[in-house]
């Protein structure tokens, strides 16, 4: 049971919010903020929908703001989804809203933010955010913000920390979907193809590859080439192994596709929409495109049957695993000691077996990529799994 | 508003002025775009005219990289607008949080112009001198001038200044608008002008509001009051066709029901959503939401079209498709 925290007794008043989006294990950071803050007899609010609660108190029947009582925290489910919710846009920089003219417009409403925090009595906020709100806690930071924040991740991109929470339940449950798409591919006697999470770095395809054994993985950092992983194919799939899988990350690129890309030319010179290039021409490739992609261009290299599959936002519900929840709690925890030794605009870091404080300015703009010489390449290489080109 | 005016001398933030346009009104045209724009339709395919500011582009063919370069890291560039992933690729990328710090100055210190700057505050003589350079043509085809946005009328000034001046050159002048703007807006403008050209996008308030961020009624209430006060202006009807947005039949006719009655529209034009825009949204490291819609197919257009037609009265020609 909690200790009951009496009201009007608080030393001092803390907040926290979350970026866009879910990530497994929110609840568990929330709870190890709010426990931690209350040992300290601090008072925990929790702020709704990113930085909504505070810009537009009218639109939330509490105010916006949700006290993290023990109570609450006592039966908050650890598995549940994040209980501040999830603005869509949680940058306080450009807040879009109608103005009295009846134009939609973007504002800059930081200094209102920082205003309503005063006005809220907060001294501090604890921001959970992935790498790009670490760029915009940053820019509050220069403004005056108090501001600690715990970075949050699926595809493990933040360089800053050894691994945010989130990552090893996306990993995890990636996993248990290919072992079924591999038990499928098997009695369909094709080659699954599956596309994960990672527009940028390729831990999730690489790490889950490796889990499941896939045939192949193809990942961002090294450009594919779909000849050599049709002969690779070819040498694994015989009578007796009549299948296939390859797992292909979001943001995987192939290598025969770099000279068409090297033909686009600026749009500078056409901008009107009458005179922009064919439609194939810079279009952002998103979830679902690498698959079938991959997949159809492997068809045409090998005489098998490919079908993609995209696992894409599957993977960033759920309920965190053990790893994401200690990871959480721990995160939380750690950012109170941070906003209680004023490391302010800081980055709680997970240092095996040490939380430390990272400078923001110097966790921004840090993308853990796969190394090409790194253990968990050392080991697909070992099992015979194919990355995409000679290696 | 941006339009500023300078010993009389109105100025407005022009986004681009495109020669030898063939869709924004009669005959052969220039078409000047102005920056900003008061809705944002998720279909938008000039995202760069959005803003009423000039804005940073990036292109990153033309960079580079930070081991030929790399001047963007460096100051006055702002600390951490600018960096590079690990590992031997020396790509700059772009942190669009900060690096919406940079100035026009700023920018133009990049020597391969990958970093650049979307929008320039004009005079109305530098973009009517600029327009007059196809006058030739304008005689010749019954064209003239368009302008366009953006919300061109959210530079009432500048664009009433602008038009005026062209119909002072001899132009034939047109507009493209959504006039999701005060009437006192457009009552500056349209005096100047020959032909509009105006979006009915959708017909449903709700969902005019869930797809552009307002609903329709200001807009509707416009184009009537336009109608009925300009009565010399031909006005063109036009609907961006979007799949699962707006290509429908019901959609189509709301519009018809509503135009037909006004004798100055004189067409209704259907434009099949493309997907050309999306690169620009990667130039100004936004994210495009309506990435997974597919442009509608020639038969549904031409199903449409044929409604169109005939609510106009037009024949049909069979033997030119086959």
């Amino acid at each position: 049971m909690i200790e009951a925290i009496g009201h009007g007794s608080f030393l001092r008043r803390i907040a926290i919010n979350a970026g866009a989006g879910y990530v497994p294990g929110m609840n568990a950071a929330i709870m190890g903020v709010a426990l931690s803050a209350g040992k300290l007899g601090w008072e925990t609010v929790g702020i709704r929908n990113g930085f909504d609660g505070l810009l537009h108190p009218e639109l939330y029947h509490d105010g916006g703001l949700v006290t993290l009582d023990p109570q609450l925290i006592d039966n908050l489910d650890p598995d549940g989804s994040g209980v501040l919710g999830q603005s869509a846009h949680v940058d306080p920089f450009n807040v879009r809203q109608v103005n009295e003219d009846g134009f939609v417009e973007e504002l800059d409403l930081s200094d209102r933010v920082l205003e309503r925090l005063k006005e809220e009595n907060i001294d501090a906020l604890i921001s959970v955010v992935g790498g790009r709100g670490l760029s915009i806690l940053y820019k509050l930071h220069l403004k005056g913000l108090n501001s600690v924040c715990i970075p949050r991740s699926i595809e493990n991109d933040i360089s800053a920390t050894a691994v945010p929470f989130g990552f090893n339940t996306a990993l995890s449950f990636t996993i248990e979907m290919l072992d079924r798409v591999r038990q499928a591919a098997q009695s369909a006697r094709k080659i699954g193809v599956v596309e994960v999470l990672g527009e940028r770095t390729g831990w999730l395809a690489l790490q889950a590859g490796i889990a499941v054994r896939a045939d192949a993985v193809l990942i961002p950092e090294i450009p594919g080439d779909l000849k050599f992983v049709a002969s690779r194919l070819k040498d694994k799939i015989s009578s007796r192994r009549p299948y296939g899988l390859v797992v292909v990350a979001e943001g995987a690129k192939l290598a025969d596709s770099s000279s068409a890309d090297a033909q686009v030319s600026s749009l500078k010179a056409s901008l009107s929409p009458l005179a922009t290039g064919e439609a194939s021409e810079h279009v952002i490739e998103r979830s679902g495109t690498a698959a079938t992609t991959v997949a159809n261009r492997l068809q045409l290299l090998i005489a098998e049957e490919t079908y993609p599959m995209v696992l894409g936002p599957w993977v960033r519900g759920g309920s965190p695993t053990a790893v994401d929840r200690q990871l959480g709690l721990g995160y939380g925890s750690a950012a109170v000691r941070a906003v209680e030794a004023g490391e302010y605009g800081k980055m709680v870091a997970f240092a095996p077996p040490d939380m430390k404080f990272v400078p923001l300015a110097d966790a921004i703009n840090k993308i853990r990529t796969v190394p090409a010489e790194c253990e968990f390449m050392q080991i697909a290489r070992s099992l015979g799994i194919c990355l995409g080109r000679e290696l | 508003m941006t339009t500023q005016s300078t010993q009389s001398v109105p100025t407005g933030i022009v986004l681009n002025i495109q020669r030898y346009c063939s869709h924004d009104g009669p005959g052969i045209r220039t078409t000047v775009f102005l920056k900003g724009c008061s809705l944002r339709c998720k279909w938008c395919g000039n995202p760069e005219s959005i803003n009423q500011k000039p804005e940073l582009g990036y292109d990153p063919k033309l960079c580079v990289g930070k081991n030929k370069c790399g001047l963007c890291m460096q100051p006055p560039f702002p600390q951490g607008a600018f960096y590079t992933m690990n590992g031997p690729d020396d790509t700059i990328h772009v942190n669009w949080d900060l690096a919406v710090q940079c100035s026009e100055e700023t920018v133009a210190l990049c020597p391969t112009k990958a970093l650049y700057m979307y929008g320039t505050r004009m005079t109305v003589d530098k973009v009517l001198d600029e327009v007059e350079k196809d006058s030739s043509f304008y005689r010749s085809s019954g064209g003239g001038m368009t302008v366009s946005g953006g919300e061109c009328m959210l530079q009432p000034e500048f664009t009433a200044a602008l038009l005026d001046g062209a119909h002072k050159r001899g132009f034939n002048t047109a507009i493209e608008t959504a006039c999701n703007v005060p009437w006192r807006f457009i009552e500056q403008v349209l005096p100047h002008v020959d032909t509009m050209l105006h979006d009915h996008k959708l017909s449903i308030p709700e969902r005019h509001k869930k797809w552009t961020g307002v609903d329709n009624t200001r807009i509707l209430d416009n184009f009537k009051r336009a109608y009925e006060t300009f009565p010399d202006i031909d006005f063109i009807a036009r609907t961006p066709l979007i799949p699962g947005v707006n290509a429908d039949e019901e959609h189509i006719r709301a519009v018809l029901a509503f135009i037909r009655p006004h004798k100055n529209v004189i067409d209704y034009e259907l434009l099949p959503y493309h997907r050309f825009g999306l690169g620009k949204y990667e130039f100004l490291g936004r994210i495009y939401e309506l990435n997974d819609y597919k442009s509608p197919s020639p038969e549904l257009v031409q199903g449409l079209q044929a409604i169109i037609d005939e609510a106009f009265g037009r024949t049909k020609t069979t033997a030119a498709a086959s």
